[in-house]
């Protein structure tokens, strides 16, 4: 048996396909041993410690539409799977229009990590931790795929299956991700609780966003979801409908934060224990929950 | 007055260092270069019965393929040689075939490339037959536990007693009675740059490694006593070294870069051989700071005198000696704090166990010591309804106060005066009824609690307890009617704290000579003679003293007009004995150095979070030679013992690690690190060291811990007597 012994990356091909189509064809053919790759922030490191060994890299960074990160008021936001996590922290819109998103990839590791790492990475890599993902459910993004059978939409509230298994197939990738216009008047927070305060995966996270809805008996609609406690992303269903369905006061809040402390089904790892786990993520849903209620009623 | 000690001089390696020039041993290439890799054991207890090694010695670009057969003299060891260099069959030495931990090294491969020597790893069969295996010091004492060694009849392999007055009649005249159980956890030296090395022949067919350590001259002789050969054949240099904190103490890659050199050349291969290690190599590969179990009664009269204590420490050695015995006696001198007590019992054990070893760590058993004593203060203030820095000072250690054994410390004590120091600066004041402890600011958040705490400490410069201590200079005066250069020939290895920069300010001071004028030849075996391990913050106060000396005579050679003017100097501080093994009386140490630390800490009772707000660090350093570095060592010392105070959780189970790489075993980053440290530095000279200076590269760590609990107390109401604090064990406390 040897462990810990690995130098460098397993040797691979490296593989720069000219169009979407060649990139797919590619990625079929060769189904278990080529994977497509964007800032390699996740994939490399799965490599180097041997998880994982391609034969095939298939760099899809220049391929048609990764490139752009697109605000149209009237349709919403594209970004493209080679868009970096610093560029859509920087863009205008995206601090104007979709705080949260910037503000869940400001969480993720450094600036220099930031430079490489990709919000569709960070999505298609379905960590359970992963730190964007909250907010791309919470903003009901949906994926733009290509695949051998050409493009398609893969909503994410489907997407997620276990921890790294999503819904692609292979031949598939992922060339952006789209948000339509979010709700008007909403508000949002994302709450990470890590071991150190700079770099390390959550223990747990919370993302909630807000939103007046005058159709709900609580006149507001919440949106919650929780990191690192479950084999995917996790929607606290129970907990946002048990907020819709009458006034929010401290006391109904404190009741939907024990119900999402409840829908979890964490595990015990080096970051923290079950235990820890599901007492921080009703702490932290009642806080956030909290905090985006005072934002929305100053 | 002195000219150049006491400037912050611009250290003679920040330029290097800066532009990235400074070669370390991972950077160094020669040609024709092989590599080596090492097949670690990678499982805690077994017996080696069968290393079969022919596949991977035909792996084309193979040289060579090297296990226990082949050492000359298959041990080795700073305090004992109970280590084999490899393990498995076939050895010279008896049960060299056993397995003690993970990091046991079993075969070496060199090749033509490091990818190859990869490989070749991987194609080495090894039949291995496993043991029980022993992860718990308090069970490894026992009598049926299985054995590590077993020609051992026991797996205890240090004990000391400390016995002073009568500990009943101390516990009759206490009024009140404080029982702790504490235990400290293990650390990982986690310096930037792992092991690393390179070894080949030099012009003198020397066997020459360079490499990363802190005691060239050990090094040296744990070399050539492994491969049976005389120390002269022998030749260790020290490039750049990125860090060391006592990590760099014993042997990692020394010994088996010097054996593959010396068995390929009597094949007729004389070529170079570079070995790096992975951080996961480096943090199976080296020992740790020991884990401590340390049960303790303090009994204390009314009026906040301590009359007796009474300490059991348990040590995890884990699977070899290293400096266990040494660390522990550190422990066992420190585990009653800088205070006066008339009636002691101090039962200290290092047990060996299937974990990885401990060893050296900046403090040295101190802060495990420390640890306890001051917890012990603090609850016995809280049983007193006495402030905290008030009892400290009616039972502190002062110029004639007797030790735990039996004899006064040194002369020069000034705990009494750091500790006022520290007080001061961190708000106490001194009012009728003694010291009061500042009311803590609370900040808005009904979920942020702020407290603050104190803990003093005291730290031996040297390993002392009767080890022979002693530093030698050599320093050579060039010119003609003027001295246009001056060469100081020293071994004391640069760690990354400014040794040589020290170096040089004391002997242009010693020689008034400007800081230019001095070159410094350093840390080569071939040029330089033996100095002591740069470790016990004993090196600035070594090599001053025997930089003085040389200097001295140096000068009255050049008065004599010899040309040029050379002098060698070996220092030799005033003797020490060890414990005597019933009474535990001694003349443990020649010099210390005071600390007291007051830290002010935020805790969120939510998540059970800590962030430190404020460090104050008062020490007595006798002459700060720099004061720059002098800061440099008590802010790096802090943010060290914070990362082992709150983050640095190094998990061990059944003999595995857990955490091998630095994203499972975090260590504090920039946003981590306590917000502010104060720095109060304080020189009051040791009448024997070097200008006056005492060493301090260790003390600000020992009390840091201590204050940290202590401050979580006066935010929280409660006491933790484990740590790191991480949330969750915060909040488990926080709850009960
Ligand atoms: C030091 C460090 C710290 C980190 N800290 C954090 C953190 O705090 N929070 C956090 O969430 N993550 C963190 N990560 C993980 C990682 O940086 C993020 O998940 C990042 O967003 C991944 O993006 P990437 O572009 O680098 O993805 P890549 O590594 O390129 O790819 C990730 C995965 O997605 C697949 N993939 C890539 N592109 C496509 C595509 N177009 N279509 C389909 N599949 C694709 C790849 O095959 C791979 O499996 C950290 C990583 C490191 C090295």
């Amino acid at each position: 048996m040897v462990t810990d012994t690995h130098p460098t990356l397993p040797e691979f091909d490296y593989f720069r396909p000219e169009s979407l189509q060649e990139a797919s064809a590619f990625l079929a053919q060769h189904a278990g041993e080529a994977r497509p790759f964007l800032g390699g922030t996740d994939l490399f490191v799965r490599m180097r410690d041997g998880a994982l060994v391609p034969r095939y890299l298939v760099d899809v960074k220049h391929l048609e539409g990764t490139d752009e990160l697109r605000f149209d008021p009237q349709h919403g936001l594209t970004i493209g799977a080679a868009v970096c996590m610093n560029r859509v922290i920087a863009s205008p819109e995206v601090r104007r229009v979709y705080p949260l998103l910037a503000e869940a990839c400001r969480s993720v590791a450094s600036h220099q990590l930031r430079t490489r790492a990709t919000v569709v990475g960070n999505v298609c890599n379905a960590s359970p931790a992963g730190d964007t993902i909250g907010a791309c459910l919470a903003l009901d993004g949906v994926l733009n795929v290509h695949g051998t059978g050409g493009p398609r939409q893969e909503p994410l509230s489907a997407f997620f299956l276990g921890p790294g298994k999503t819904k692609l197939q292979p031949g598939d990738i992922v060339t952006s991700i789209h948000f339509p216009l979010p709700p008007l008047g909403c508000a949002g927070t994302y709450l990470k609780l890590g071991r150190n305060r700079l770099s390390d995966l959550s223990i747990v996270a919370v993302t909630v966003l807000a939103a007046p809805d005058p159709g709900l008996p609580s006149g507001c609609r919440f949106r919650i979801v929780l990191a690192s406690v479950a084999p995917v992303p996790l929607v606290a269903a129970q907990a946002e409908e048990y907020l819709a369905n009458r006034p929010v006061t401290s006391d109904s809040i404190a009741e939907a934060a024990r119900l999402a402390g409840a829908a979890c089904k964490p595990i015990d790892d080096i970051r923290g224990s079950a235990r820890y786990r599901k007492s921080m993520v009703k702490n932290l849903t009642e806080k956030a929950l909290t905090a985006v209620w005072n934002q929305l009623h100053p | 007055m002195t000219l150049t000690v006491g400037q912050s001089l611009i250290r003679v390696d920040a330029e290097a260092k800066v532009k990235g020039k400074a070669v370390y041993p991972g950077d160094i290439e020669m040609p024709d270069m092989a590599y080596m890799k090492i097949l670690f054991a990678n499982r805690p207890h077994a017996i080696i019965q069968r290393i079969d090694v022919s596949r991977a010695e035909q792996l084309p670009g193979v040289l060579a393929v090297f296990t226990a057969k082949d050492v000359p003299n298959n041990e080795y060891g700073l305090i004992s040689p109970d280590q084999p260099v490899l393990c498995g069959p076939g050895s010279n030495k008896a049960h060299a075939d056993h397995v003690r931990f993970i990091g046991d090294q079993v075969a070496l491969v060199v090749a033509e490339s490091e990818a190859i020597a990869v490989q070749a790893i991987s194609l080495i069969d090894v039949d291995y037959a496993d043991l029980p295996v022993v992860s718990d010091p308090r069970e490894a004492m026992k009598v049926q536990s299985p054995r590590l060694f077993p020609d051992r009849d026991s797996n205890v392999f240090g004990h000391y007693r400390i016995r002073k007055g009568s500990i009943e009649n101390g516990f009759k005249n206490a009024d009140v009675i404080v029982e702790g159980y504490y235990q400290t956890p293990v650390q990982e030296h986690a310096y930037l740059q792992p092991e690393a090395g390179v070894s080949y022949l030099d012009e003198e067919d020397r066997i020459t490694v360079v490499v990363a350590g802190q005691w060239v001259h050990e090094d040296q002789e744990q070399i050539a006593h492994a491969l049976g050969l005389p120390l002269e054949k022998i030749r260790v240099i020290y490039p750049a070294i990125g860090g060391a904190f006592g990590g760099r103490e014993d042997m990692s890659v020394q010994i088996v870069l010097a054996l593959a050199t010396y068995r390929l050349s009597q094949k007729g291969i004389r070529r170079p051989i570079k070995i790096v290690w992975s951080r996961e190599e480096s943090i199976i590969g080296h020992h740790k700071r020991h884990a401590y179990y340390i049960h303790t009664r303090w009994g204390a009269s009314r009026d906040g005198k301590i009359t007796a204590a009474e300490v059991e420490l348990i040590a995890d050695g884990g699977a070899y000696m290293y400096t266990s015995t040494k660390v522990l006696g550190n422990a066992t001198l420190m585990c009653t704090g800088p205070y006066e007590i008339p009636n002691v019992n101090v039962d200290s054990y290092a047990v060996y166990t299937n974990n990885i070893p401990g060893g050296a760590f900046r403090g040295f058993g101190g802060p495990q010591g420390a640890f306890a004593a001051e917890l012990q203060m603090d609850k016995l203030a809280e049983a007193l309804d006495m402030d905290p820095v008030e009892i400290r000072e009616r039972n502190i250690l002062r110029e004639g106060s007797l030790l735990s054994v039996g004899t006064p410390l040194p002369k020069g004590v000034s705990m009494d005066k750091v500790l006022e120091a520290c007080a001061l600066k961190a708000g106490w004041v001194r009012g009728a009824r003694g010291w009061q402890r500042p009311v803590v600011n609370q900040p808005e958040q009904a979920n942020k609690k702020r407290g603050i705490g104190f803990a003093c400490a005291f730290k031996n410069v040297g390993f002392s307890f009767g080890a022979p201590e002693n530093c030698w200079a050599t320093i050579e005066l060039r010119g003609k009617e003027e001295i246009d250069q001056a060469i100081l020939y020293h071994a004391g290895a640069e760690v990354g704290q400014g040794a040589h920069t020290a170096f040089i300010q004391m002997a242009a001071e010693a020689l008034g000579l400007p800081f230019e004028k001095i070159v410094l030849v350093a840390s080569d075996t071939a040029y330089t003679r033996n100095s002591g391990s740069v470790s016990a913050s004993r090196m600035t106060f070594m090599a001053g003293n025997s930089i003085r000396g040389a200097a001295a005579q140096a000068l009255e050679k050049w008065k004599n007009e010899e040309r040029p003017a050379v002098a060698t100097y070996q220092y030799l501080p005033p003797r020490t004995t060890p414990y005597d093994p019933e009474t535990g009386k001694s003349e443990p140490n020649f010099s210390y150095g005071y600390v007291a630390e007051a830290v002010e800490v935020e805790v969120d009772v939510e998540t059970g979070q800590l962030q430190v707000i404020n460090v104050i660090c008062a020490d007595d350093v006798g002459k700060a030679v720099n004061p720059q570095q002098v800061q440099g060592q008590i802010e790096g010392a802090v943010v060290q013992a914070a990362g082992y105070g709150i983050l640095e959780n190094f998990l061990q189970k059944d003999g595995l690690s857990l955490t091998k790489t630095l994203s499972t075993y975090l260590i504090p980053t920039v946003l981590d690190v306590p917000t502010r440290v104060e720095s109060v530095i304080l020189e009051y000279p040791d009448p024997i060291g070097p200008f006056g200076a005492r060493g301090m590269g260790e003390m600000p760590y020992l009390p840091f811990v201590p204050a940290l609990v202590s401050a979580v107390h006066n935010a929280s109401g409660c006491w933790f007597d484990q740590f790191p604090l991480i949330p969750e064990r915060v909040l488990e406390g926080l709850s009960s």
